[in-house]
């Protein structure tokens, strides 16, 4: 009993992360329709960035605000130079743009940080866990989970109170109106991408901090895809609660099934989840089922 | 866009001529020199390294064909094809191994042969397994079933149990000899290339007659729009999977093929780039052509060669370089995908085309 409550409270700390960065693929795709395979470099990205700069000496949280805007300005340049020209192209092309992105990215990661696993010096959370009435936590997890939420939060309130937000809003559901009210969908396309790349950096940080930074982090952002098909694409509530699911899901697979499949179930059970769940329903929990005519 | 119009005062008078392989005069002597410097030409005079070249160009076109058929002509866009290509290769290395032939088949050596074909049928039917979910689900759905079926074969079933079968533990090793077709053991590079084009010949075949027949039109109506692809009286759901089916053929084909090159096989061979890199391959050759996909596999390959030569002499400058080559084939495969979408998102078949289709009424083309 123990062991489940552990498994579940770890699960949903780290499918705070995920749901973060699944947040920020929603955007995307909701705003400017590009379904986006980058997602894992661009968590990479991120957390290389900010390891970087705090190991130069800077507090963590300057680190992290520094590494937002660097995520900002990416963001923005890669929209600019690479997905504004692809608008209205067919999905497979736009599609493998992301991928070639996606390769380039990780390139460049690897010729500028190597391939070794890098840690935070000094740590930035303490070893020393929590005891949370029966459940222990390690600190990393539960300050994470804190600033997933809190990001999560940020970003949900951006949409609704500000003016960019609501302009965002406005064009991922209705492109053409939100075009003959005066919304900039080239502004749109840029921010969205701005914070999906912004998000993504925070959860690969944090991702780095739970175990040290390598390439496999990038492969832990391609988690955000099972993440955002069980919440339906086009869902921010989904990409919510897929991510935490496929946090809990992980974790359990990884405290229960690894008996009976030795090896790498941890990893893979979301696939397997989610490719079942599609045939049962093909359009996630609250994706938006196209009726499609001749 | 892959039809040519005729030259002037050509004119066909039966369906013979219709369906003809090589329409005109012209095109069987072209093709014929083709074969000639395939077949006589590059084996007499080329060396080993280009030979090797050649080989992995073979195997990029067996492997891209598949994706080609699934993604170019049948509209589903899979991300796993590399999964298929690994079926195919344990397929037949485990059967190589561990299976019990007859003395006699081992000697007049139908053992290898016997296997690819084997390979490829389980590498179909894994495929068609996977498949299945495109009876319901489309589009990006899709993509991540494929993306599904790459990391559970290859990251997690072939690396923790199909590699444990006989205690090897990581990689399968073949013993030279072991693999013989017919009375030649194939052991140098001109023998794997001589196979490869037979193999490559052979698959090119099956697909463009496939894709002349009642299959394949139904496949390019799937792909052009499902719901009236069914509303004319095509079963999506049975030609979509024999897409798969024949999808997965081909690549188990490519995959028995390799083993034939490498040493030794490990899961490291089969990873979700080499996915990737395919669906790169077709398109940067162009979507829906069968001249794209042998176009892009050259492209791609013989650039990534010519990268390797111009980084090499760097090297003994900067010893660094020789290590980070693979990241630098990464960036320019990554980029170039990009640069093609963006500027040339036909790809190099079309470029083909119009060059063709100039020269027939050159040179006067009005």
């Amino acid at each position: 009993m123990e062991l489940f409550l552990m498994t579940i409270t770890t699960g949903i700390m780290v499918g705070g992360i995920y749901a973060l960065v699944a947040l920020g693929w929603v955007l995307i795709y909701k705003c400017s329709g590009v379904l986006n395979l980058a997602m894992g470099e661009m968590t990479l990205i991120g957390a290389y960035v900010s390891l970087s700069f705090y190991s130069m000496g800077i507090p963590f949280l300057l680190a992290l605000l520094f590494s937002l805007i660097i995520g900002l300005i990416l963001g923005i340049l890669t929209e600019r130079i690479f997905l504004d020209k692809l608008i209205g192209e067919p999905v497979l092309t736009v599609i493998m743009v992301t991928v070639g992105l996606s390769f380039f990215f990780k390139g460049m990661v690897e010729l500028i940080w190597g391939t070794d696993t890098r840690v935070f010096t000094p740590p930035v959370f303490t070893i020393e866990p929590i005891h949370i009435g029966p459940v222990i936590v390690g600190q990393a997890y539960l300050w994470s989970f804190v600033a997933a939420i809190i990001l999560l939060i940020i970003f949900v309130c951006f949409f609704k109170y500000t003016r960019w937000g609501l302009a965002m809003q406005a064009t991922a559901d209705d492109e053409m109106a939100a075009l003959s009210i005066g919304v900039s969908a080239r502004f749109v396309y840029a921010a969205s991408w701005a914070i999906a790349f912004m998000a993504a950096g925070v959860g690969g940080t944090l991702l780095g901090n739970i175990n040290g930074l390598n390439i496999s982090v990038g492969y832990l952002g391609l988690l955000v895809l099972p993440a955002v098909v069980l919440g339906g694409l086009n869902s921010v509530p989904g990409a919510i609660v897929g991510g935490i699911t496929i946090g809990i899901l992980q974790n359990l697979a990884g405290a229960y099934l690894d008996k009976y499949f030795p090896g790498g179930i941890k990893e893979i059970a979301p696939f397997v989840f989610m490719a079942i769940f599609l045939l049962f329903k093909p359009h996630g929990l609250w994706g938006w089922e196209r009726i499609e005519r001749v | 866009m892959s039809t040519t119009w005729l030259p002037c005062g050509i004119y066909h008078q039966n369906y013979a001529q219709d369906h003809a392989w090589w329409q005109t005069k012209f095109i069987k002597g072209k093709m014929i020199l083709l074969f000639i410097i395939l077949f006589v030409i590059i084996p007499l005079f080329a060396d080993s390294y280009l030979l090797s070249v050649c080989n992995q160009v073979g195997y990029t076109i067996l492997g891209a064909l598949g994706v080609q058929l699934l993604i170019g002509f049948c509209g589903q866009i899979t991300l796993g094809h590399a999964a298929f290509i690994a079926v195919g290769a344990y397929t037949s290395t485990l059967l190589i191994l561990e299976f019990p032939w007859p003395q006699i088949m081992v000697d007049y050596g139908i053992a290898y042969p016997f296997s690819i074909i084997i390979a490829a049928v389980v590498a179909g039917i894994w495929s068609v397994l996977f498949g299945l979910p495109s009876a319901r689900v489309k589009g990006f759905y899709l993509i991540l079933t494929t993306m599904a079926a790459q990391f559970i074969t290859v990251d997690f079933i072939i690396t923790q149990y199909v590699s444990q079968i006989g205690g090897r533990g990581q990689a399968f090793s073949l013993p030279p000899g072991t693999i013989k077709v017919g009375p030649w053991v194939i052991d140098s590079d001109l023998k794997v290339y001589l196979m490869m084009l037979v193999l490559v010949i052979f698959c090119v075949v099956i697909m463009v007659n496939l894709l002349r027949s009642r299959v394949g039109r139904a496949w390019v109506a799937i792909r052009d729009n499902d719901i009236s692809a069914e509303v004319m009286g095509i079963n999506v759901v049975k030609y979509k999977l024999l897409a798969f089916f024949v999808a997965g053929f081909i690549g188990g084909i490519a995959g028995a093929f390799w083993i034939s090159n490498i040493a030794a096989i490990s899961p490291e061979h089969f990873p979700w780039f080499w996915s990737l890199w395919l669906v790169g391959v077709i398109l940067i050759g162009g979507v829906g052509s069968i001249h794209g996909t042998i176009f892009g596999s050259v492209f791609m390959v013989v650039v990534m060669e010519a990268l390797q030569l111009a980084v090499m002499p760097l090297a003994d400058i900067y010893p660094k370089l020789l290590m980070d080559f693979l990241f630098i084939k990464e960036a320019v495969f990554g980029l170039s995908i990009c640069m093609f979408m963006m500027f040339e998102p036909n790809g190099l078949a079309y470029r083909w085309w119009q060059i063709k289709n100039y020269f027939n009424l050159w040179p006067f083309s009005y």
